[in-house]
């Protein structure tokens, strides 16, 4: 049991990571739109329903809009379109 | 698994299309998040935490979680959204954060019994002993298949949103020594690991596994099929399975519970798999692989997902009743694997089950639940629910079915039927489990039940 062995790694190959760039900050909020994305887990509908209440009080400066991702397990370019076309920024959730 | 999903759409939102985008989780997925960032290239992503659990949690308590602290930072979570979408960001994250890393072939030397830390510590393990994979082992390990050691496998990844990691024929080979499997189990081994279905799913629901070989290879390989057949008491068995786990969590980049693995509980399956042989010469029907399109005489492996099981033995008067019931109480999403002894295979036969569709049939017909039930499922909202909602029959259908109707419990695709056993005792179980589903596999098209032959 003192003599030394050699053997070999069990772990397999990562692929290299690419970077993936964060968009810019917005500049202000004030009268920004932000999407509020149910992405379709479980109350994460009642969530984003929540959020956009709270927002509408107390932050009326931003303006919102609850949308639903199509499959939550799969990208949804359609909608980020959308968003890109027609908002500032978003907020997604919930994950759980 | 969900907060990798999260994630990943908001990492799209940013890099691709340019939006800012705060992904909220529940707190208890933080550091699978934070991992989950890292090797997707963008580490500081825009993120805010709510308490643990969100589900079932109402509107007002919803309302609090809101006006309340951010778990993670210690601070207002609303503070926490809107803030990270002005806060400005460094020239770093506007570009992500690319790395590299590499995996060196030979470990440095050491003494057997650092070594043997050494891998508890790396967890490379399954905290049951193993046997070091020296090169010597090895290339006896790599004398059972006809394959090249530098030959790509396939590719293993934990959950959706992480990277894939690949493998050669070599690393199948190191994590089955480490098993404890013979040479000649190597074939089998790597079939399992060519579906590209890991054995270490991350999922919060801990699912574990089920390993059915078919063919030839059953008998070259002495595995049993009979009395003890889902215990422990056959060695090309309970290696087979455990090189799977091993396998899977080595060569996907691990499965460390809170980073790379998130099952509430864990599942005892995982140990080995519950890897056996389908008695075919006993059954009544046609055996597994050739239900799903190979040979007779070809040697076959098929991998299921599963997550728990229920037991009963023999039929007797009230069959029928009794099945209906012991289903009826299960998961509309994660399907049913009929796990039958012979004796119960036979006595199904004789009352006019001919084939295993027929029985299949008979479950898909008869198992029935009302459809407010159905819908009142975590998997059914979470996985069902996004199926009807793009019009996929027949769920489109269930949803809009009344609350009182009764529906199917399961459609037949994840209706399945396994001979096995000694025939002791008329035992029969409904492990409930199905084939990985398509949406989740590393293309949509890979069978699940795959040639052991391919590499022999």
């Amino acid at each position: 049991m003192s003599g030394k062995v050699s053997v070999l790694s069990p772990v397999g190959f990562p692929p290299k990571v690419t970077g993936r760039g964060l968009a810019p900050a917005l500049d202000r909020l004030d009268g920004k739109k932000i999407f509020l994305v149910d992405v379709g887990f479980e109350n994460s509908d009642n969530f984003m329903v929540q959020l956009r209440d709270w927002l509408a009080e107390h932050e009326p400066r931003v303006k919102t809009e609850v949308v639903r991702w199509l499959d939550q397990h799969r990208p949804d370019p359609e909608l980020c379109r959308r968003i890109r076309a027609e908002g500032d920024a978003a907020i997604l959730g919930v994950g759980l | 698994m969900c907060a990798p999903e999260v994630s990943g759409h908001a990492i799209e939102l940013e890099s691709e299309y340019g939006v800012p985008a705060v992904a909220v989780h529940a707190d208890a997925f933080s550091r699978l998040v934070d991992s989950v960032l890292r090797v997707n290239g963008m580490p500081r992503a825009r993120r805010a935490y709510v308490p643990t659990p969100v589900l079932e949690k109402t509107p007002s308590e919803l309302r609090g979680y809101i006006e309340g602290n951010d778990p993670v930072r210690g601070r207002p979570f609303i503070e926490e959204v809107l803030e990270a979408l002005v806060r400005p960001v460094a020239a770093e994250d506007l570009r992500g954060v690319a790395f590299d890393r590499s995996t060196p072939r030979l470990l440095d030397p050491d003494t057997e019994e650092s070594l043997h830390r050494l891998f508890r510590e790396q967890r490379w393990t399954d905290f049951l002993p193993i046997v070091l994979p020296t090169e010597e082992r090895v290339e006896a390990m790599l004398a059972g298949t006809s394959h090249a050691p530098d030959e790509i496998v396939g590719r293993l990844q934990p959950t959706g949103y992480r990277e894939w990691w690949e493998f050669t024929v070599e690393k199948v080979a190191v994590n089955a020594v480490m098993a404890g499997a013979e040479p000649a189990y190597l074939p089998v081994i790597l079939a399992i690991a060519s579906t590209c279905m890991t054995g270490r799913q991350s999922s919060t629901s801990s699912m574990g596994n089920m390993v059915v070989v078919n063919g030839p290879i059953r008998h070259e390989l002495g595995m049993n099929m009979g009395i003890g057949a889902l215990g422990p008491y056959n060695h090309a068995n309970a290696t087979i399975g455990r090189a799977f786990g091993l396998l899977s969590q080595n060569l996907q980049g691990g499965s460390v519970p809170g980073t790379t693995y998130m099952g509430a509980q864990g599942n005892n399956f995982s140990y080995n798999n519950v890897t056996f042989a389908e008695f075919e010469e006993r059954s009544p029907w046609e055996p597994l692989h050739v239900q799903h399109g190979l040979e007779p005489g070809e040697s076959a492996v098929t991998v299921f997902y599963v997550w728990g099981n229920t037991w009963t033995e023999g039929l007797r008067e009230h069959w029928q009743e009794k099945l209906k019931a012991m289903l009826g109480g299960q998961d509309p999403y994660l399907g049913s694997i009929l796990v039958l002894d012979p004796i119960v295979a036979r006595e199904l036969s004789e009352l006019g089950f001919r084939r295993k569709e027929q029985l299949i049939d008979w479950v898909h017909e008869n198992v029935r639940i009302p459809a407010g039930r159905y819908w009142d499922n975590f998997t059914s909202r979470n996985l069902i629910m996004t199926m009807a909602e793009q019009g996929e029959e027949p769920f489109a259908s269930y949803a809009k079915a009344p609350p009182d109707e009764l529906i199917p419990m399961w459609e037949k695709d994840i209706i399945n039927v396994v001979v096995v056993g000694g025939s002791t005792n008329g035992q029969w179980s409904s492990f409930q489990g199905r084939p990985l589903d398509k949406r989740f596999r590393r293309n949509p098209t890979d069978p699940f039940t795959v040639s052991v032959d391919r590499w022999r």
